[in-house]
């Protein structure tokens, strides 16, 4: 090959190299965010005198930020932020309020009513601290974690710790769920107590169970 | 519910022992509410969210629409529009809120205005629809949808793909709850063997509008002229049309029609004295008639089966059962009204097969205040909201979803839908009157290939 063709090539190559290079997804901070995904489910249970109730949501919003580890690292070791208290992954998580379904446009309504929705349209979670529980299964899931964060709901913040399931799903997608038990009085909501004419008071349960099943896929880079 | 209800209601319970979740069940949507008492009754009254909705058209129907949007609380209305000044102008009147817009272009441009309600002359619908389906606004499309199959379909089809908005169809009866709880009643197999349809539309006037004005009165006469006109079984005969269809849930496959014109002789081409015969494929028919030239019996639809007939007028319903045909339980209670010769059993707002059979009475003798077109704009105003609220939330929350995804997450909140009619039933009651008329007006038999009504 002429000498002039050579220089041109590998000054071409060079460059295409630098091109490549730039390409390559550079992890500029040290974490890969999943963000949530369609697919999501959330069930709010509650009883009353009359019969039990359920609301049904579909869209839970917000993301989850972990050390890139976490995506090849099926056994988690390396993954400091989720064996520890002392560095933890990032998450929030969005509940809209007015998601919620009960199937009954009125019950739909009674129930934003009683949570405040016009001033406190979402339900918000912001996640403390996240630590692996036992033995991580062979496959890599499912995970048990402990989870603590702050739950907002109605304009009133509690801390809540709860476990949570994570499952790792095929083309990298992943799934935290889990259940847990709240009181809607600890977040300043008074449970519907409606007196119906020729019926003896009704009253709401103050327990409700909540239900979840979260979906999230890693952020593509550009 | 009056008083007299509540009291009917304690006594008939505790006769019945009837269960306070069936009472729930009955009673649907009453708003809860008490007096804040030491008990600790809570007062939630539940708060609809408001939908401002934007009135194109404001005609007799129009102002008829504004009208019933001034008493519902959740439908402000920010936006009215009329080609003709004086029409605007009292329109606005209705509405006085509301800014005034000569041409519905603009009003669409009004980032206020989320509904629109489209009450233009049929055949002047489709455009406005187009392009309020594009500019982003939820869409209430008076019926008949459009004079002419092709302008239908279009208007079907472009609700059909338009993902984001809500599209409803203005056949009323859809939504009212007596005619959605009657249809019911009558699919868990009242009837015995379905029959037939009869149903009348009689009213003496003579549809002919006045302006000092010739060009204009040329143009509010579109009724006159078959060239715009559907004609009785169009204009009028649609709803009924509509509930025949629904109710014995089969499309036309054939209609014979006939009409005259004898009493309004003033140049208008457009009969004044019609019927028509639509017949099912399953053997079963409806027969309507329709005169603007006498008024007895005015708007009534009967169905025949071989166990019962039912009634349908002034919103109530009655039954009348063949002597042969099994009692119904809740039949012994139920109240009867009698008709020269005929005792019909009365059907109550709210009554079904199966809330009879555990039971409470039926509220006899109570019309519901609320009208078909109050049902019909309320529901659009709440699924307008809801579908809004969910395109919304989603595209928040998943960024970068796709198409399919938001697809998806619409179906499964259709079940909530508050009972209206969307762009299927408009289309293909629209295409079976357009359909009736064109027989109507060649005194014939026209055969429909059901390809016609797939949409």
């Amino acid at each position: 090959m002429k000498r002039n063709t050579m220089k041109i090539l590998l000054g071409g190559l060079a460059g295409a190299a630098l091109i490549v290079a730039e390409a390559l997804p550079l992890q500029a901070a040290d974490t890969v965010r999943y963000m949530a995904r369609p697919g999501s489910k959330v069930t709010i249970s509650g009883t009353s005198t009359i019969h039990d109730w359920d609301v049904v949501g579909r869209i839970i919003g917000g993301s989850f930020e972990v050390e890139p580890a976490f995506q090849t690292d099926k056994s988690l070791k390396s993954v400091k932020s989720l064996l520890t208290k002392e560095t933890n992954p990032k998450a929030q998580v969005v509940i809209p309020i007015r998601s919620l379904k009960s199937g009954n446009q009125k019950m739909d309504e009674i129930m934003q009513e009683a949570m405040r929705a016009k001033k406190n349209p979402m339900i918000r979670f912001k996640l403390k601290w996240m630590v692996l529980k036992g033995e991580v299964p062979a496959a890599g899931t499912p995970v048990k974690f402990e989870v603590n964060g702050d739950l907002s709901v109605s304009g009133v913040t509690k801390n809540v710790t709860l476990p949570v399931v994570m499952e790792r799903l095929p083309d990298g997608k992943i799934k935290f769920k889990g259940q847990t038990k709240l009181k809607m009085t600890d977040f300043g909501i008074t449970p519907p107590s409606p007196k119906i004419p020729g019926m003896s008071l009704i009253k709401t349960g103050d327990e409700v169970t909540i239900k979840y099943e979260w979906l999230l896929a890693p952020r593509r880079k550009a | 519910m009056t008083d007299q209800d509540q009291g009917q209601l304690n006594r008939r319970d505790f006769l019945r022992g009837g269960s306070a979740a069936t009472l729930m069940m009955m009673m649907g949507g009453i708003p809860l509410q008490g007096a804040e008492s030491a008990s600790g009754e809570t007062h939630y009254k539940g708060e609809t969210p408001p939908l401002n909705v934007g009135v194109i058209g404001c005609g007799t129907w129009g102002r008829e629409i504004l009208k019933t949007l001034s008493g519902i609380k959740f439908g402000p209305v920010v936006a009215v529009c009329d080609t003709y000044p004086a029409y605007l102008r009292r329109g606005g009147r209705l509405a006085p809120e509301a800014k005034k817009y000569a041409d519905y272009r603009k009003l669409l441009e009004d980032d206020k205005v989320q509904g629109v309600i489209v009450a233009t002359p049929t055949h002047q619908h489709k455009q406005v629809v187009l392009d309020a389906l594009k500019a982003g606004k939820h869409v209430y499309c008076e019926a008949p949808l459009a004079s002419t199959v092709d302008d239908a379909r279009e208007i079907a089809e472009a609700a059909k793909n338009a993902l984001e908005v809500n599209f409803q169809a203005g056949l009323q009866n859809r939504a009212d709850k007596q005619i959605v709880n009657l249809e019911q009643f009558i699919r868990s197999g009242t009837l015995g063997k379905t029959l037939k349809c009869r149903a009348q539309y009689h009213q003496k006037t003579s549809w002919r509008r006045t302006s000092p004005n010739p060009e204009r009165e040329k143009e509010i006469n579109w009724r006159l002229r078959r060239s715009e006109s559907l004609g009785l079984v169009g204009e009028l005969g649609i709803h009924q049309v509509d509930v025949s269809n629904w109710y014995m849930r089969k499309l036309p496959k054939a209609i014979h029609g006939y009409g005259s014109l004898l009493q309004w002789q003033d140049g208008r081409d457009v009969p004044d004295n019609v019927v028509a015969v639509l017949e099912y494929p399953d053997g079963t028919f409806l027969v309507y008639e329709s005169t603007i030239a006498n008024s007895y019996n005015a708007i009534k639809q009967i169905f025949f089966g071989s166990n019962c007939a039912i009634l349908m007028r002034d919103r109530r319903a009655w039954m009348f059962k063949e002597a042969d045909a099994p009692l119904l339980g809740w039949e012994v209670y139920a109240k009867r009204d009698t008709f020269y010769t005929e005792t019909g059993v009365v059907l109550g707002a709210g009554s079904t097969k199966q809330a009879e059979r555990e039971k409470v009475g039926a509220s006899a003798g109570v019309i519901d205040p609320t009208s078909a077109l109050q049902y019909s704009l309320q529901n659009f105003l709440i699924n307008s909201y809801n579908h809004g609220a969910a395109v919304a939330d989603f595209k928040q929350m998943f960024e970068g979803a796709d198409r399919d995804a938001l697809a998806d997450y619409l179906k499964d909140l259709a079940k909530n839908r508050l009972p209206a009619a969307g762009y299927r039933e408009g289309y293909q009651a629209t295409v079976s009157v357009i359909k009736a008329n064109e027989a109507v007006l060649g005194n014939k038999r026209i055969d429909l290939d059901e390809t016609l009504f797939r949409i």
